[in-house]
């Protein structure tokens, strides 16, 4: 467990405000540019980001962030650069960083080794999209040692019995997605979950973060009256697609600013 | 129990999928189950061996193959004449009675030579259901005639442009279309890959090939072969063949994969020989990865081959010595290609010219009582193209 993760948490609950977080691919759209972008998120009022580290064959993934991977490998990302991230941003800000990996690149450093970096450099929990709640034991002998949290996926077709053994393998919050299919998809209306949200909102015992498809003010008003928070991927790395690299923090808090005020 | 519940044989294996999909592994793993018990569909999927596939396939004695290598006697199992021209068709038969039994509206599949897709897009077709099949913009210009074959059977192609465009590409792709189709759509994996239950799947429905070589060698031999020689790509015309003899342990297994350029120019895709655990399609297996866990680039000649991962089970067989994998680069393949065609009149598809390539390093050192089965698991007329590129290339060399 993670105590600055919980506190973000628990302080946003306690005064019944949404929680906001949003996704970045490292290295992403130059090589250097995640730090700044991470402690702009931050100063712009994010609660928490989700770090995504890139992989060749991003399975769970639709086009927009296939595509940031592919650029930030091309940039020469390697995974040691996640803890390189981590170590600049964490001299200013202590916003709770999510590491989202696919499995085989932290099976391959070595799951002990990967989590044990991660808790050096200051991460604080991890979003696997390709490991199942019955593989989790490769994790949690040792998410209390290096005091990581591990985020798992609940999706809209999941039945009964696997929401509530999802949520009861959670630590932190669960992270629903808004709909069966890969991320970033343009056109996805959420009153199709409402019936489902409901229902998480009855029977889970964690908070509840909606990710998938959210890109607009307007979305996250509907969510936040039945989740927790939102989380914001695809919508983010498309609009930093047309961002000059020196334009990057000013763009970065007008995004923000643009989600979270309503419309002029 | 080899695999376990939970679809692992020995270390390998198992069902690394986003939980999204866990409905739908959970739904085939149980139709697959009452499938094998029930008796009505069992008789359909047996008739449709027989009278659509062509089952049995021969068990060829390859005569002048085997006075050319003056060793052992070679036959060769003529998967080649199947129907639509590789064993791909035995998988997909099976398959399409599963989606059937499940009640699913439309199928996709990956392909990389354009057999699976084309085997797929025939008992689709067949079946009245919508098909969509994926395939690598590099393997569409290299496998023409199949992309039009697909196109003919009513299926709609996607080119895959990702990545590099081949079989894993492919791959990726089918799997994001299953992860948002699920509910409607059935998956027909075309090898003995992917999370469980696919390579227990398609191992059950290849199987019939091995069967058939004990039977047929029975009767011709009056015992049982000594040496089995397949192509791996994901290993399911090896797992085929080898399946039904890994008891026999008399008999030596030699699974034969594709080494491209040669293994040292790391061009290939020799994922058993070469390639580090990982995880990756849902499955524990060997990959080519990089020194960071990225999937690498597979290379081989042949779409069929060039893959970067290999089927779980292989894995096993690996670890525990089963079968011996070896590596055969895309020259050799060439030239046993031809070779077939010179002594017997069989042009092999690039895939099975893999497997013939071993034979100049094995049957020459055995003897004449030695009984090797090659599995001929397609025919070339796919591959065409790159005979004739090839033939061209040698006629103004010499
Ligand atoms: C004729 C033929 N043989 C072999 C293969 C390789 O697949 P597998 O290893 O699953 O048999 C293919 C794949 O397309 C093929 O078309």
């Amino acid at each position: 467990m993670n105590k600055t993760l919980h506190e973000v948490i628990a302080r946003k609950k306690a005064v019944g405000d949404f929680l906001l977080s949003l996704y970045i691919t490292a290295g992403y759209p130059h090589l250097k540019d995640t730090p700044q972008i991470i402690l702009e998120l931050d100063k712009a009022g994010v609660d928490f980001i989700e770090l995504g580290i890139p992989f060749s064959d991003p399975l769970a993934d639709g086009p927009v962030i296939q595509k940031a991977s592919q650029i930030a490998l091309n940039n020469g990302f390697r995974i040691s650069h996640t803890f390189e991230i981590l170590k600049e941003v964490r001299q200013q800000s202590s916003i709770p960083i999510l590491l989202m990996s696919y499995l085989n690149p932290i099976y391959h450093y070595g799951i002990e080794t990967f989590l044990n970096q991660a808790h050096i450099w200051g991460a604080n929990g991890l979003i696997i999209p390709d490991l199942p709640l019955e593989e989790r034991g490769l994790f949690t002998p040792f998410l209390d040692k290096y005091a990581l949290d591990l985020i798992y996926l609940l999706p809209p077709n999941a039945p009964d019995e696997r929401l509530h053994a999802i949520d009861d393998a959670s630590t932190s919050f669960v992270y629903v997605v808004a709909y069966a299919g890969v991320t970033g998809r343009e056109n996805s209306d959420p009153i199709h979950i409402l019936p489902f949200l409901q229902t998480l909102k009855k029977s889970l015992t964690h908070p509840f973060l909606v990710g998938f498809g959210i890109h607009s003010h307007q979305d996250i008003a509907f969510y936040s009256r039945y989740a927790d928070g939102v989380i914001i991927g695809s919508a983010f790395i498309k609009y930093l697609e047309k961002v000059t690299e020196k334009n990057i923090p000013k763009k970065t808090r007008e995004f923000v600013h643009a989600l979270t005020s309503p419309p002029a | 129990m080899i695999p376990n519940h939970a679809g692992y044989y020995g270390q390998f294996g198992g069902s690394f999928v986003p939980e999204v999909l866990r409905p739908a592994l959970m739904e085939l793993n149980d139709a697959f189950q009452a499938f094998k018990k029930n008796r009505t569909y069992q008789a359909k999927y047996l008739t449709d061996l027989q009278d659509y596939a062509g089952r049995p396939t021969p068990l060829y004695f390859a005569e002048n193959l085997t006075h050319h290598y003056g060793g052992g006697r070679i036959y060769l199992k003529r998967e080649d004449l199947c129907h639509t021209g590789a064993h791909k068709i035995n998988n997909t038969l099976g398959q399409i009675l599963l989606a059937q039994y499940m009640g699913k509206k439309r199928i996709i599949a990956e392909t990389g030579a354009g057999q699976h897709g084309v085997a797929t897009a025939t008992v689709a077709v067949r079946a009245g259901l919508e098909c969509c099949i994926y395939m690598g913009v590099e393997d569409m210009k290299r496998q023409q005639p199949n992309v039009d074959r697909m196109t003919m059977l009513g299926a709609e192609v996607r080119p895959v442009s990702a990545g590099t465009g081949t079989l894993k590409d492919a791959t990726n792709e089918a799997l994001r279309d299953w992860i948002a189709t699920s509910k409607t759509t059935h998956y027909i994996m075309g090898s003995v890959v992917g999370p469980h239950p696919f390579p227990l799947i398609v191992r059950h429905f290849q199987k019939v090939i091995g069967e058939e070589v004990l039977r047929q060698i029975k009767r011709k031999e009056n015992r049982a072969p000594d040496i089995l020689i397949a192509c791996v790509g994901g290993g399911s015309n090896a797992l085929g063949l080898f399946y039904p003899m890994l008891p026999m342990l008399q008999i030596e297994m030699i699974g034969v994969e594709a080494g491209g350029c040669g293994l040292d120019t790391g061009k290939h895709a020799a994922s058993l020989t070469q390639g580090d655990l990982g995880i990756f399609h849902g499955m524990k297996s060997y990959f080519l990865q990089d020194y960071d866990g990225q999937i690498k680039v597979a290379h081989s000649l042949s779409a069929g081959l060039d893959y970067p991962g290999v089927g779980p089970e292989h894995s096993f067989l690996h670890h525990t010595k089963r079968v011996t994998y070896v590596t055969v680069t895309d020259e050799e393949a060439l030239k046993a290609a031809f070779l077939l065609c010179k002594t017997e009149g069989i042009i092999p598809a690039l895939e099975s010219a893999h497997a013939l390539a071993i034979l100049e390093k094995i049957a020459p050192h055995t003897d004449e009582k030695t009984l090797i089965v090659v599995n001929l698991s397609g025919r070339g007329d796919k591959d065409m193209l790159v005979y004739s590129h090839h033939y061209h290339k040698k006629d103004h060399h010499e």
